[in-house]
């Protein structure tokens, strides 16, 4: 319960920030995706199926934003979460810079799924050209984010497990 | 054993959520703005724009002043009257001169108004947030089905053509804007009086197809909406007259059957605030 509050409060302020603050504040043009990152440092903190989730919620919340069908984002971000959840488990690098890799690699190549299944669908109204060059500036977007709300998602994350404590 | 087995409800667990995702995407495809999650959609809006609201009140300032200051080095023409946009931003923030700067547009959109004709019912709707992703261009305004917004009707500001309302809540409404792929507009060449087809590019300058080889277009021509009416037949979205933007190439293309044009958009969609929501056209 206290999980999914946290969840959800971080999606809701998540989908805040994507269409005020950084629908003025963009990089060359492009809004970074901060479902994309939220999904990410989730699954990087609680593994595949906690990452699973958070994108399925995180990306089903966007799409009811969107004139596209929904649950194209919601497909994009659980895949993602899960993923990169697997993933993480192999890596064992101590760099502090991995959450940041991570994050723009995850979140270009996430953008690109993205437009594909939009393609699939026939929703997709930009050039080949421009996908490219939204998922690159986007992924640069989060990874430069990503240092300054990794530590807050950490925060959230940790804060909502459940609290019980054994002592012998 | 625990491990493959708890691997194993992970693989079930995404399973289940990317067929969720399929059959909402299938669902919603086949539906449209009549299904079950349209309404999901619109309640969602509901919830979420109270906070747009709030968030932007204070944002919306300081984004535009960032907004303008990243722009800076690319403009060098307009460098003077961007510094002057910049102090002026800066003594608003600072001294609460916003609502000066609020009467100004207010008064420009009366003008508006008043260039509609005397049976149009506009609404005057403030920019909340905007779109929530890098591949639609769309804004939501303050205002819907409470105040009479309704879809498809025109979204207009001082400068000129903004777009069309595509999805109402009872307190807001998403409006997509004309540089939108996915919009298209009537428009004329204000010279030679032809009509074509103006179509949104996203970032760049929107496209006017379906304009004869023969005509004559020079850059710099304005273009603005043609407004058809076709009694009981068809009817344009749009209020005839309204500028959409100015002529910005013009390529010869002697093999085509249509001439090339770019249409450089009047409005600047980035520093939106009010805009001017047009109810009824008068006409009946």
């Amino acid at each position: 319960m206290r999980r999914a509050l946290s969840l959800a409060a971080v999606i809701v302020t998540a989908l805040l920030l994507q269409t005020t603050v950084f629908g003025d504040v963009k990089l060359l043009g492009a809004r970074p995706e901060l479902m994309y990152l939220v999904t990410i440092v989730f699954a990087m903190i609680e593994g595949p199926s906690s990452g699973a989730i958070a994108g399925f919620a995180g990306g089903m919340a966007q799409d009811f934003f969107m004139n596209e069908p929904k649950g194209i984002t919601a497909l994009t971000l659980t895949l993602l979460g899960y993923v990169v959840g697997l993933a993480r488990q192999y890596i064992v690098s101590p760099s502090p810079l991995l959450p940041v890799g991570l994050v723009a690699g995850g979140t270009f190549v996430g953008v690109l799924f993205n437009r594909f299944v939009a393609f699939l669908l026939g929703q997709l109204d930009t050039s080949a050209l421009y996908v490219f060059r939204v998922a690159a500036l986007s992924a640069l977007y989060n990874a430069i984010l990503t240092p300054l709300l990794y530590p807050v998602l950490r925060r959230v994350a940790e804060g909502s497990r459940s609290r019980k404590i054994v002592r012998w | 054993m625990a491990l493959p087995s708890r691997a194993r409800s992970t693989r079930l667990l995404v399973a289940s959520l990317v067929a969720v995702s399929l059959v909402t995407i299938t669902v919603d495809f086949r539906e449209g703005e009549h299904g079950p999650l349209a309404s999901v959609g619109r309640v969602a809006m509901a919830v979420i724009s109270p906070l747009q609201r709030a968030v932007s009140k204070v944002t919306h300032p300081i984004g535009n002043f960032f907004s303008t200051l990243v722009r800076l080095p690319s403009i060098r023409d307009e460098n003077e009257r961007l510094k002057d946009e910049i102090a002026e931003l800066k003594a608003q923030v600072s001294t609460g001169l916003a609502d000066e700067a609020r009467l100004h547009q207010l008064e420009a959109l009366l003008g508006v108004e008043e260039s509609l004709g005397p049976n149009v019912q506009t609404a005057a709707a403030q920019v909340i947030a905007n779109g929530v992703s890098n591949f639609e261009w769309t804004i939501t305004i303050g205002k819907g089905s409470r105040d009479g917004i309704a879809v498809d009707q025109p979204v207009l500001s001082p400068a000129g053509l903004v777009g069309h309302v595509v999805r109402v809540a009872p307190d807001s409404a998403v409006v997509q804007l004309a540089v939108d792929p996915d919009s298209s507009v009537a428009g004329r060449l204000d010279v030679s009086g032809k009509t074509g087809l103006v179509s949104g590019q996203g970032n760049q300058d929107m496209r006017m197809g379906l304009v004869d080889t023969s005509t004559e277009v020079q850059a710099g021509e304005r273009v603005v909406t043609a407004g058809f009416r076709i009694p009981g037949v068809a009817q344009s979205l749009y209020p005839p007259g309204i500028l959409i933007g100015t002529v910005s190439r013009v390529l010869p293309s002697e093999a085509s059957l249509e001439k090339f044009i770019t249409v450089s958009p009047a409005v600047d969609f980035s520093g939106l605030d009010l805009v001017l929501v047009v109810l009824t056209d008068g006409a009946g």
